[in-house]
């Protein structure tokens, strides 16, 4: 195995340095240029890395580990946490890790901690394939434009090489390198509702007393509540992806009347919580997360993911790189990004549900049936199968919420950390503990 | 100095520092951070009231520690209630020594195997699905199945009752077995009742063992928060829970405000308990 | 056969009660383990089969469970024989009233009372403010420590106490030095205590979550492992997972059982 892959990546390496020679050397900024260290590339010291990765358990998956390991030839290892787990090591232990893999809506808070080094993104091969959105926050001139909250290309980019700053226009510095993303709604059990879910507002139904959940992690849970007050008629907002002090307190008043009237069955921090929730008849109806869903279908259990006339809440995951990656180990890191980015992981994950970050690379590993149903909205030509080995759907389903255009472009409002984020995260735990 | 008087000081030495070391230092700079301030990620040394101004102030904080204090007050009588029952029969009513011992193995191994894996244990037995409620319904005495049973106050007691009864039980038996026979004869002779000889004569003398039991269970429970949050589903709030939460955002000054205070309040536990009874012929 | 009390009988039923309340929750995760491919983490069972607790040592979707185990091992191993280590000569140091002696005991005493948060929480801070990573190896050893060391210690003093001090005399007067009386006399003598005490010591730090749960660093042990595969596993391997370590901490009870039996003999011998 080594030799064949010692070989590819020699290979993959001269492509990228001299591809990024080739484009990269007139870069507009005039920044100065690193060439990519593929010509030097030493096969016998990369075969030694092992690079740390932090995560959740969304990402953190050993299939990934284990393509990525014979693919490139030096070694990872994965660590999958809660978000919150993941954002605290990520500020506070920087000698935990060497990749970051997270979300773009916790940067402002651990980018300030300067453990993170900034991206040359000259030295990322596919960056010009990434979806626009990303980097330049255009996408077809659809809703999710004028999305509200921490979108990804908001916190993009950085100033400068050694910069904590955030650039509102592009740079070559760039905080993360986007790596999976999508358009989350609630989820609900068809057979246990009985009837289609068409707006936010069904989690304060009624209804439901007793058997919904939102999830536990404040950042998120709070957008989620947003659409559904806002969509209850409960209030507005001015921005949701920036509230004041009195929307806080407002909402979470909200909440807690909800809690105590007895609407939640359970909070949930990690995906798979959410799936037990949902699987066990636990919860009918709750927040939830596309590849959520897909594993409760995955148990031969019904589960839809509502496409809602008031838009979707959407998080974007990507990786960033410790401040103490250098060397040898440095490289290694950007050969991961760069394969990242190749489509295999894309396809993937695509199979779960998630979006690419780089879907034209994706859809070289999938197959159009495939590419069909998950990006394109058409309906299933063959039956879907998990990377698991599990049958998600029959030939003839539709993906939920139509396609990637369709479900991406109506995305209103992002995974927020707002400028009251303390003041929010205090309040969100009130109304937890409440 | 000679030698002869300073060997217990070596002697103690090694495991004073570790107390020291991994305890005392520990404690005592939770104590400073608990005045230190905190920028949204991370603490910042410093002095202020304002963690201390934040937990009292809270009313959320109040609920909470009046929900522990509750939690804290159910265990205790539940196991307790089990616990006594359980301890006198294997100390009474099983003579042989053989028996006694095994029958206490018994109940001390479930105590030998992960508390997570006992927590979850409960869910496919309590759950909307679960074993309890198919049994209840099939048997039709409920047509619903009972949402209390898991994540709920309810459960989170369950769960507690079912880690912590171990802690009870194994002090009374203690306490039950070093009762000399021949009293509970002599009060026999002298024309009490069995419940007199239980009141006047076994009570006492096994309230060492309860009162150890006690400051177990109320220790354990004061900053419990594994078994909140799986068996309550993230919906029941103690302060133990309050204080990981807390530390899980990284408000560390904040949590270690809560984690002072919660110190204070099990420290004042303990020593009512050992104002009500000495424990001290015990150990 | 004597006339039991009525009393007997409704005891009896109790304990009864409460054995089922004891192994009910175990009995259902080791049938709900025992399943096959198509098990789900709830009743019905659909089929019969060892399945997932197969699945147990193959690599997981995400985290594995063969290395936080032999963390563990190595950890308890660890802390047992340091908590045997430094438990022995304080307890013999408590065989004799000194100064200070009350306060080293209710050092002790907090140990064990400190509310397990505070320990973890404290330990944390500490290695944060003074730059260190906290390991399992390090920090956590530590918060294993503050919880096994106190038993370990209470009850040597206990052996200590009905320890019959003649034949160390008889050694002394015979010349033997402190050191010589202690490994030839005092050791053979409270070695079933020890291995007791080993055992305790193990089980306690095999078991730890709260204490470690801040402090672990990046490697994770075995019931932090599990407890991050309650969040992130939906398979019944968490289950068989449960049944596996059920029945390691049985053949733990087990070899501690023959190991005191062994001692004991030959100390009859």
């Amino acid at each position: 195995m080594g030799k064949i892959t010692r070989r590819k990546i020699l290979q993959t390496g001269l492509a990228a340095g001299a591809f990024l020679a080739a484009t990269r050397c007139a870069a507009p900024k005039g920044t100065p240029n690193n060439p990519a260290p593929g010509p030097e590339v030493n096969t016998n010291q990369i075969k030694d890395v092992t690079l740390r990765f932090i995560g959740t358990g969304v990402s953190q998956v050993n299939e990934i580990r284990d393509k990525a390991e014979a693919d490139l030839g030096f070694k990872l290892d994965m660590r999958a946490l809660s978000t919150e787990e993941n954002n605290q090591i990520a500020i506070s232990q920087p000698g935990q890790y060497d990749i970051f893999d997270g979300e773009y809506f916790s940067l402002p808070l651990v980018i300030p901690s300067g453990n993170l080094q900034p991206i040359d993104i000259t030295r990322i091969k596919d960056f010009d394939k990434i979806v626009p959105f990303f980097t330049s926050g255009k996408f077809n001139g659809m809703p999710v434009e004028s999305s509200q909250g921490t979108a990804p290309y908001k916190v993009m980019y950085l100033t400068g090489p050694d910069s904590t700053e955030f650039s509102a226009t592009p740079t070559d510095w760039a905080t993360l390198i986007p790596f999976q993303y999508n358009a989350d709604t609630l989820g609900y059990r068809p057979d246990l509702v009985g009837r289609k879910i068409e707006t936010w507002a069904e989690l304060f139904n009624p209804e439901f007393k007793g058997k919904t959940s939102i999830l536990d992690i404040p950042q998120i849970g709070i957008m989620d509540a947003a659409m559904v007050a806002e969509a209850a008629g409960l209030m507005t907002f001015g921005d949701k992806g920036n509230m004041t002090k009195a929307e806080i307190d407002q909402i979470t008043d909200i909440l807690k009347d909800q809690k105590k009237a007895g609407q939640f069955r359970a909070f949930w921090k990690t995906f798979d919580e959410s799936v037990n929730l949902m699987a066990s008849g636990e919860v009918v109806l709750q927040s939830m997360w596309s590849p959520a869903v897909t594993a409760v279908k995955s148990k031969g259990i019904g589960c839809v993911y509502a496409p809602f006339k008031e838009g979707y809440r959407g998080w974007g995951g990507g990786v960033g790189l410790s401040k103490k990656l250098e060397g040898i180990a440095l490289d290694a890191a950007y050969d991961y990004m760069n394969w990242m980015l190749d489509g295999w992981v894309g396809a993937f994950l695509g199979r779960q549900g998630y979006y690419s970050a780089a879907p034209e690379n994706a859809k070289k590993f999938m197959s159009p049936e495939e590419w069909d149903f998950w990006y394109e909205g058409k309906s299933a030509a063959v039956d879907m199968i998990d990377p698991f080995g599990a049958t998600l759907e029959k030939a003839g389903s539709v993906r939920d919420g139509g396609s990637f255009k369709e479900r991406f472009g109506n995305i209103v409002v992002w995974n927020s950390t707002m400028n009251e984020n303390v003041y929010l995260v205090q309040k969100w735990q009130e109304f937890i503990a409440s | 100095m000679n030698w002869k008087s300073l060997q217990p000081y070596l002697l103690v030495t090694p495991q004073t520092l570790i107390f020291l070391v991994f305890l005392v230092f520990p404690i005592l700079l939770i104590g400073v951070v608990s005045f230190w301030g905190f920028n949204g990620y991370a603490m910042v040394p410093g002095f202020t009231w304002d963690n201390y101004i934040g937990v009292f102030t809270s009313e959320v904080a109040l609920k909470i520690y009046l929900n522990t204090f509750r939690y804290v007050g159910l265990v205790w009588v539940c196991s307790l209630a089990i616990a006594f029952p359980v301890a006198y029969f294997l100390a009474f009513h099983i003579d042989s020594l053989r028996w006694k011992v095994i029958l206490f193995l018994v109940c001390t191994i479930p105590f030998w195997t992960s508390n997570i894996i006992r927590n979850i244990a409960w869910v496919p037995l309590l759950g909307k699905e679960g074993l309890v409620n198919q049994i209840l319904q099939s048997l039709h005495l409920t047509q619903q199945p009972l949402e209390f049973l898991l994540y709920s106050d309810f459960a989170v007691v369950l769960g507690l009752v079912y880690l912590y009864t171990f802690f009870m039980i194994a002090p009374i038996f203690n306490s039950l077995m070093r009762i000399d026979r021949n009293l509970i004869t002599a009060a026999r002779d002298m024309g009490a009742s069995g419940f007199q000889v239980l009141k006047e004569v076994i009570l006492p003398l096994a309230a060492p063992g309860i009162a150890i039991g006690s400051i177990f269970v109320t220790t354990l429970v004061m900053g419990e928060f594994v078994t909140v949050r799986l068996m309550g589903g993230g919906q029941s709030a103690s302060i133990g829970k309050l204080i990981s939460t807390q530390i899980g955002s990284l408000q560390y000054p904040l949590a270690a405000a809560n984690a002072v205070i919660l110190l204070a309040v099990t420290l004042v536990m303990v020593a009512a308990i050992l104002q009500v009874v000495d424990i001290r012929q015990e150990l | 056969m004597r006339n039991r009390p009525l009393s007997f009988y409704f005891l009896a039923a109790f304990f009864g009660l409460f054995l089922l309340f004891l192994y009910g929750p175990l009995i259902t995760i080791f049938i709900l383990s025992l399943q096959g491919p198509d098990g789900a983490l709830t009743f019905p069972v659909r089929s019969f089969g060892f399945h997932w607790l197969g699945q147990v040592f193959q690599e997981q979707r995400v985290g594995n469970f063969v290395e936080p185990f032999q963390r563990s091992l190595l950890l308890g191993l660890g802390v047992m024989g340091l908590a045997i280590l430094v438990s022995v000569p304080a307890a013999i140091a408590f065989r004799n009233r000194f100064r200070g002696s009350r306060i080293i005991f209710y050092l002790t005493i907090a140990s064990l009372i400190v509310p397990s948060v505070l320990v973890s929480l404290g330990i944390g801070v500490m290695f944060q403010v003074l730059g260190w990573e906290t390991n399992w190896f390090s920090s956590g050893l530590g918060a294993h420590l503050t919880w096994t060391v106190p038993f370990a210690f209470l009850i040597m003093i206990g052996v200590f106490n009905r320890f019959n001090p003649s034949y160390e005399e008889a050694a002394r007067d015979l010349g033997a030095s402190d050191f010589t009386t202690f490994y030839e006399i005092v050791l053979p003598l409270i070695a079933p205590s020890l291995v007791g005490v080993g055992i305790l010591g193990f089980t306690l730090s095999y078991d730890e979550f709260t204490r470690t749960s801040l402090i672990s660093g990046q490697d994770n042990t075995l019931p932090l492992e599990i407890f991050g595969m309650t969040t992130n596993v939906t398979s019944p391997a968490l289950y068989a997972l449960g049944t596996l370590t059920t029945v390691f901490s049985f053949a733990m009870i087990g070899a501690a059982f023959w190991g005191y039996q062994f001692f004991a003999k030959r100390q009859r011998e």
